[in-house]
């Protein structure tokens, strides 16, 4: 059977037990792509796993659509035995981003969601080892968020170095040091 | 009478310890009887920066990632922007990549050689075969100009051809290696200590291997013949002829017999792929860096490190930087639920051991 047609009846088994936002294959892409609610999610994460054969968790993606106010998750399945790709999409409010705990389905997902946790302020109902992952003391809003920003944060907390408070370029020091004109080539990438 | 539990902190100074992360153990006697990953010592927001500079500014990081073998985590990143955009990669750039990225399994399991058998006590491995690696670091030194970031698998292909006689060199480091490897075999494989440290020790059960998404010489050492090299194959690899081995027992010994003889395959590789390279064109030139935008679209590729899989998921909005980049190393589930889960029960000792052979690597899980 060809992949198309392999996932026409993946889609089809899909669709008899759940409600799909959108669904699309990308036959070229080896990979059948769904979008569904929250609600839904760890229930087809399930289905897809133990009916039909996709036991690999090839990674979980996540994206800050900061415009339309939402989270995107997005868990890559893989089927051994078949040897095609399922995508299950979701989003969440970027406001509030909820979502049940799902590491009884995989425990390798319970990394992510410490992650996530952290890095993009996604509270997983149930999640167990919430103690902190990267992040130590921290009190700020999560770092990933597209609106936080790196370098404002780094320059109102951390100090300059002694002796670095001018910030110079490190070869126009050491023009400077050495009395020799900066050639030309180098003169574009300076900071005057 | 039940021996007081105490908590020893392994890392992240310590010398056993591979890379920059601690693991806090609850023992008792010498028997772990909980074991907790601690990082945060590493995190250098390489997925951030990524996402305030252009897709070249962008691959010049990605290699970063990975100290002992940073061409995997290019061409994983390289691949996912190519298909998003559906950039065709020249055919003798594919034959080209592949080439270096068995290189540089070469020069990782010549590594992790050092390590494994360096936590057994065997030091005299890892002088010969650290040493041995230069020759590797050599070849990158004149293809690409850098011995270990090398930045040279980008979009569209890869940044130099071949210099004059070079390809004869690879053939000639590669006849070296094979020639090597009986004293490897001799030193460490046929030695009864690193035996009996290995067997046995760090069982890797079934039910753990599908729960923690367990890949790599991991899997393939508990009996499972998987490898995306030839399950979701990219590159010239399905072009190429090589075995995938398997061993059953599952512990320390088995993954190291099948890390043993994938350098072989590696060797049979890179000659397979000197003898059919094409001649022809090696980059399908991207715009200017500034200007490059590329579709809205999100990819995921996947490579087989020596670690095992790693994926790059790669997310464009279709401006001149990347929406989002985001990869899955090995060791992301290997070093975190897999490790606390295998050294339960283990001796102290046998934490190094467990931990150079499950493939830790810090910098995959804090990026």
């Amino acid at each position: 059977m060809d992949k198309g047609k392999r996932f026409d009846t993946i889609r089809a088994r899909i669709k008899e037990n759940f409600v799909l936002s959108q669904d699309k294959i990308y036959a070229d892409k080896n990979r059948l792509d769904i979008s569904v609610s929250k609600q839904r999610t760890p229930a087809i994460l399930f289905f897809c796993k133990e009916q039909l054969g996709f036991i690999h968790l090839m990674h979980v993606g996540i994206v800050d659509w900061i415009e339309d106010g939402t989270l995107e998750l997005v868990f890559m399945l893989w089927s051994p035995t078949e040897k095609l790709r399922v995508y299950i999409r979701t989003r969440l409010n970027r406001e509030n981003p909820v979502m049940e705990n799902m590491d009884m389905i995989w425990p390798q997902l319970n990394t992510y969601e410490r992650e996530f946790k952290e890095m993009y302020g996604i509270d997983f109902k149930g999640l167990i080892a919430a103690e902190e992952f990267l992040l130590e003391d921290w009190d700020g809003p999560p770092p990933m968020l597209r609106d936080f920003d790196t370098e404002a944060y780094a320059q109102e907390v951390f100090h300059t170095r002694p002796g670095r408070e001018d910030a110079q370029d490190v070869r126009e020091a050491i023009i400077k040091r050495s009395q020799e004109e900066i050639p030309d080539f180098a003169k574009k990438y300076s900071r005057q | 009478m039940r021996e007081k539990a105490t908590t020893l902190y392994l890392g992240p100074q310590h010398p056993g310890i591979t890379g920059n992360m601690m693991v806090r153990l609850k023992v008792e006697g010498d028997t772990i009887v909980k074991a907790t990953t601690e990082v945060g010592y590493l995190h250098r927001a390489f997925e951030k920066l990524a996402e305030k500079r252009n897709w070249l500014q962008t691959f010049t990081l990605m290699c970063r990632f990975c100290v002992p073998e940073p061409d995997p985590m290019e061409e994983s990143y390289s691949r996912a922007v190519e298909a998003i955009e559906g950039r065709i990669v020249p055919e003798r750039a594919k034959y080209i990549r592949v080439m270096m990225l068995e290189l540089a399994r070469i020069g990782s399991l010549l590594l992790w050689h050092a390590g494994q058998a360096g936590s057994t006590g065997l030091y005299t491995v890892g002088q010969w075969t650290v040493g041995d690696r230069n020759y590797i670091l050599d070849l990158f030194e004149e293809l690409t100009g850098a011995r270990i970031y090398h930045m040279y698998i980008w979009p569209g292909g890869v940044r130099r051809d071949f210099p004059e006689g070079f390809a004869d060199k690879v053939l000639k480091t590669m006849d070296y290696l094979e020639g090597r490897l009986k004293d490897y075999d001799n030193l460490m494989f046929e030695n009864s200590i690193f035996q009996k440290r290995t067997q046995g020790v760090g069982y890797v059960s079934p039910k753990q291997i599908i729960e923690r998404g367990v890949v790599g010489p991991v899997l393939r050492g508990a009996g499972i013949r998987s490898d995306i090299r030839i399950d979701d194959p990219y590159e010239v690899y399905d072009k190429l002829d090589f075995k995938i081995p398997t061993e059953t027992s599952s512990d320390i010994w088995g993954r190291a017999l099948v890390r043993r003889e994938e350098l072989r395959q590696s060797i049979r590789i890179i000659r397979q792929v000197i003898e059919k390279m094409p001649e022809g064109a090696i980059y399908n030139k991207v715009p200017n860096p500034q200007k490059w935008t590329i579709p809205p679209g999100d990819a995921l590729a996947r490579t087989e490190s020596s670690r095992g899989e790693i994926g790059f998921y790669v997310v464009s909005d279709g401006s001149n930087k990347p929406r989002r980049v985001h990869l899955r190393g090995a060791a992301y589930v290997h070093a975190m639920t897999l490790l606390e889960d295998v050294l339960v029960g283990q001796n102290i000792s046998d934490v190094s051991t467990i931990m150079n052979s499950l493939g830790t690597c810090a910098p995959e899980i804090e990026r």
